[in-house]
């Protein structure tokens, strides 16, 4: 055990089901619902709530519904819409498909039903090879996703479930492994098995473009996290760093610091705002989650403070505040990530190569 | 492979003509390929110069430099196509096949379908490109004229497009009977000019007579005579888009056609960008929609077309999954159909934004500008990419400017394309007598008419043969053979090995 650093990892629950390796995990923004995926072409829901006892201090899942996707292959992600009422899915079998309920004109908010039946509204095709990751961006306006085909696909997100295709960016030389949104604005990161990371914006004149490249790893990208303050952007990969990126300029991103500890690839980071540790610290960027093929899990704490080489100009802090090793046995740990609902920010679930997703709480020690 | 280090190898082995293996070189050139040049080479010059001034000068180069013997443009097989592609809309129209027709002439966009949706296909207009319309007229009309069977001709095309080249090689445009190709080999516009670095032709210094037209007066034998192939059409700029103008082509017939052209009104309405435009016929007075068309250019505005067809024609979009996706496509359509407009009735489809003005193969920007993306917007040569991109090296403060310099670039090859000689003036009559010199459209519809008679050996009609005369079913099914081709789905399957990632 690590009782030297300042927090444990809780493990809050083990949640069974998918009949193969699974992928993703993503948290319902706006209700307490988990969605998993799985190579078993399933995904699983599960509802949980605050106890009411207040002995018991950790959160109670259970699973409501599992939705066959049909999908012809693997499903590798999911993604909420930041409405909470729409589902992404990314499978292998290269295409998007988009979950929801049918919409009842008459019914409450309250009446939410998640166990309703979820029906697949709309199947974005176009790319031509295994999908490998979808994402909203935060207004819900936009959809990215990527593939093996090297190619990012920026899609607008139209009433009854209706797409348009925005951009098809081909800039990557290799698989696209994960897109990821800023957390305010319209910026597009992708990361890819060429080693790099892409940023893209729109240009109100013409289509979506690559305005930075961003070289540094020296081996596969496998995730991106930016951080909640849109300030920085982390990059997990092969190489067993997470990098971090710092925005210098409106268009401009900049190395800043690296993260090393893992033993082998960095598969997921996620970056939350967390629960500081020590609550006077005004710096704080929120905590940064990541894991991968040792099967370690870091919960990293990162803000601004002094800087090591001159302590009268700030930089960027980082520190590992809690870990836990065998997150999921001897299998590859293969995400990570925080639940994003108030009240829940010590909170985050993993997906493992077991089947298994797993929730997990970070305690003070 | 088809490249210039082919076309010089052939020549060069070629033997002179007393030998029963010569094959008669011959070269086909696209309008847009003539425009890059003449961009090219205006940015360069004090005065711009004009496609003919550009063609005249490839022709010399050809003919002298290489031994072609025979240099075209390929714009007279284009007139074709539009013909024959507004014949078959009529057809579809009137309920022989499926709306909306889809533009058939960007290989890239037929190839992508073909590949992925090929739902899409049945849509697609099965005329022949002028790619394809140039091959057929050089090997089966042009080279019976000569005497030459197609196996005795080599015929290239230079096209402002790649894609040409996988579109030559399809096997529905090889002759067995001969076992050659239409177009025996696509060079692109760059190719081109690799062709006259590599033999140091300077393609700046004008040639003789290079303002002169080739064809003085536009006159026509009298009908009944044979169409004489030393006075080929050159130059028939349609008026439209410069990849083409398939649309507007498509409108003019309608318009022309209609009862009273004058009661139609023709809006259009920026869908994005100018890369996707609707073009709406209304009646005038009814207020009745007649036809409804649109321009859609790009990968990206591609996709929303194939979802946007696919939707209105309740038609399963791409390979689609098992399972409970299967439905989805019926489900939309269901949901979607009250709010959702009449659908189109013409698409022109171009793979590359901008069009063929911006295709893959025509030369870049004279500014030797950093690229970030290719002239088509995005890489396909995927070594050459922005990987290499060293941390140290600064990026442009606005980033935008790099894309701006193609999209310059691009309006330069545009206005290049549009540019003309001055009309020559009408010659006056010499022998008093009315002059029976006509316009160059108005010249090409008859010369084009005299081809359809002569190569479908139609039997003698009323009157003159036009291309919308209904000839006998053997020489109708001729015109089938000639002018149209067709599709085929290709089967490709998601690669399913066990990848971990």
């Amino acid at each position: 055990m690590n009782q030297d650093l300042p927090a444990v990892i809780h493990e809050v629950a083990t949640l069974e089901g998918h009949e193969d390796r699974a992928w993703h995990v993503a948290w319902n923004p706006t209700r307490p619902l988990l969605a998993s995926c799985s190579a078993d072409k399933n995904v699983r829901l599960y509802a949980y709530s605050k106890p009411t006892d207040p002995a018991v201090s950790e959160p109670k899942f259970s699973h409501i519904s599992t939705i066959p996707t049909g999908h012809a292959k693997t499903v590798r992600a999911v993604a909420w819409s930041p409405s909470g009422k729409t589902l992404a899915t990314a499978s292998f079998d290269s295409n998007i498909g988009i979950w929801a309920q049918e919409e009842d004109g008459e019914a409450e908010e309250g009446a939410f039903n998640p166990a309703a039946e979820w029906e697949c509204m709309s199947l974005l095709e176009g790319h031509e090879t295994e999908c490998k990751s979808v994402a909203y961006s935060a207004s819900g306006n936009l959809l990215a996703s990527c593939s093996r085909d090297k190619t990012v696909w920026v899609w607008e997100v139209h009433p009854d479930h209706d797409f348009e295709c925005m951009g098809v960016l081909m800039e990557h030389t290799q698989d696209v492994k994960c897109v990821a949104w800023h957390p305010t604005e319209e910026i597009l990161a992708s990361a890819s098995y060429d080693d790099t990371i892409k940023l893209y914006i729109d240009d109100p004149q013409e289509d979506w473009f690559c305005f930075q490249t961003l070289p540094g790893h020296t081996s596969t990208v496998w995730a991106l996290a930016f951080s909640p303050d849109g300030r920085f952007l982390a990059s997990a990969s092969d190489d067993t760093t997470i990098r971090i990126w710092e925005r210098v300029q409106e268009h401009k991103w900049e190395y800043v610091d690296v993260l090393e500890g893992h033993e082998r690839s960095v598969y997921s980071i996620s970056w939350g705002v967390g629960k500081p540790l020590d609550s006077d610290d005004a710096g704080s960027l929120g905590w940064l989650a990541s894991t991968g093929g040792d099967g370690i899990i870091y919960v990293w704490e990162l803000g601004v403070g002094p800087s090591a080489k001159d302590p009268s100009r700030k930089a960027l802090t980082h520190r590992v505040i809690a870990k836990v090793t065998e997150a999921h046995g001897v299998h590859d740990v293969n995400s990570v990530v925080w639940c994003p609902r108030a009240g829940f920010e010590d909170l985050f679930a993993t997906a493992g190569d077991d089947g298994a997703v797993k929730v997990w709480r970070v305690v003070p020690s | 492979m088809q490249s210039h280090a082919e076309v010089l190898n052939f020549l060069e082995n070629n033997p002179p003509p007393p030998s029963c293996h010569h094959r008669l070189p011959v070269i086909s050139i696209a309008p847009q390929s003539l425009a890059s040049l003449a961009a090219s080479l205006s940015s360069s010059s004090s005065q711009p110069v004009s496609l003919s001034q550009v063609l005249r000068r490839v022709s010399v180069f050809c003919r002298d430099v290489l031994g072609f013997a025979h240099v075209y443009d390929t714009t007279f097989a284009r007139h074709i196509s539009l013909l024959e592609h507004a014949k078959e809309f009529a057809e579809r129209k009137s309920g022989n096949g499926k709306l909306p027709m889809l533009a058939s002439a960007c290989p890239g966009w037929v190839c992508y379908a073909e590949k992925t949706h090929g739902e899409m296909l049945p849509f697609i207009s099965q005329t022949k490109s002028p790619q394809q319309v140039m091959g057929t007229l050089v090997k089966e009309w042009l080279g019976a004229k000569w005497g030459k069977t197609p196996d005795q001709i080599y015929h290239v095309t230079v096209m402002p497009c790649y894609d040409k080249k996988l579109e030559a090689s399809r096997q529905d445009f090889y002759n067995e009977a001969y076992a050659t190709r239409d177009v025996d080999c696509v060079i692109t516009t760059g190719e081109l000019q690799l062709l006259m670095q590599d033999k140091g032709w300077d393609l700046s210094i004008p040639v003789p007579d290079e303002n002169v037209p080739r064809l003085p007066p536009l006159e026509l034998a009298p009908a009944g005579d044979a169409a004489d192939p030393d006075a080929f059409p050159e130059l028939l700029m349609h008026p439209g888009t410069s990849s083409g103008s398939y649309l507007q082509s498509l409108i003019s017939t309608i318009v022309s056609s209609a009862p009273d052209p004058g009661t139609l009104e023709l809006t259009t309405k920026t869908v994005r960008s100018a890369d996707y435009e609707e073009f709406t016929l209304t009646h005038r007075e009814t207020g009745q929609v007649v036809f409804r068309g649109a321009k859609c250019y790009g990968f990206r505005n591609l996709q929303n077309v194939v979802r946007k067809v696919g939707r209105d024609a309740g038609v399963q979009v791409g390979r689609g999954a098992a399972g409970r996706l299967a439905g989805v496509r019926g489900k939309v359509v269901r949901k979607g159909a009250a709010q959702e407009d009449k659908g189109y009735d013409y698409v022109e489809v171009m793979a590359c934004p901008s069009g063929c003005v911006n295709g893959g193969g025509q030369l870049r920007p004279v500014q030797a500008e950093k690229q970030l993306a290719d002239a088509e917007g995005f890489s396909r040569d995927w070594q050459e990419s922005g990987v290499s991109l060293g941390a140290e090296e600064s990026l442009p403060a606005a980033p935008i400017s790099a894309k701006w310099g193609d999209r310059e670039w691009t309006k330069k090859v545009e206005a290049a394309y549009w540019r003309t000689l001055p009309t020559p003036p009408p010659t006056p009559p010499a022998d008093g007598k009315p002059s029976g010199s006509v316009s160059p459209f108005e010249y090409a519809d008859e010369y084009a008419g005299r081809v359809l008679r002569e190569m479908t050996k139609a039997a003698p009609v009323e009157g003159k043969v036009e291309w919308t005369t209904k000839l006998d079913d053997a020489a109708e099914s001729r015109r089938q053979r000639l002018f149209r081709t067709q599709y085929r789905a290709v089967e490709s399957e998601v690669v399913g090995l066990a990848v971990k990632w």
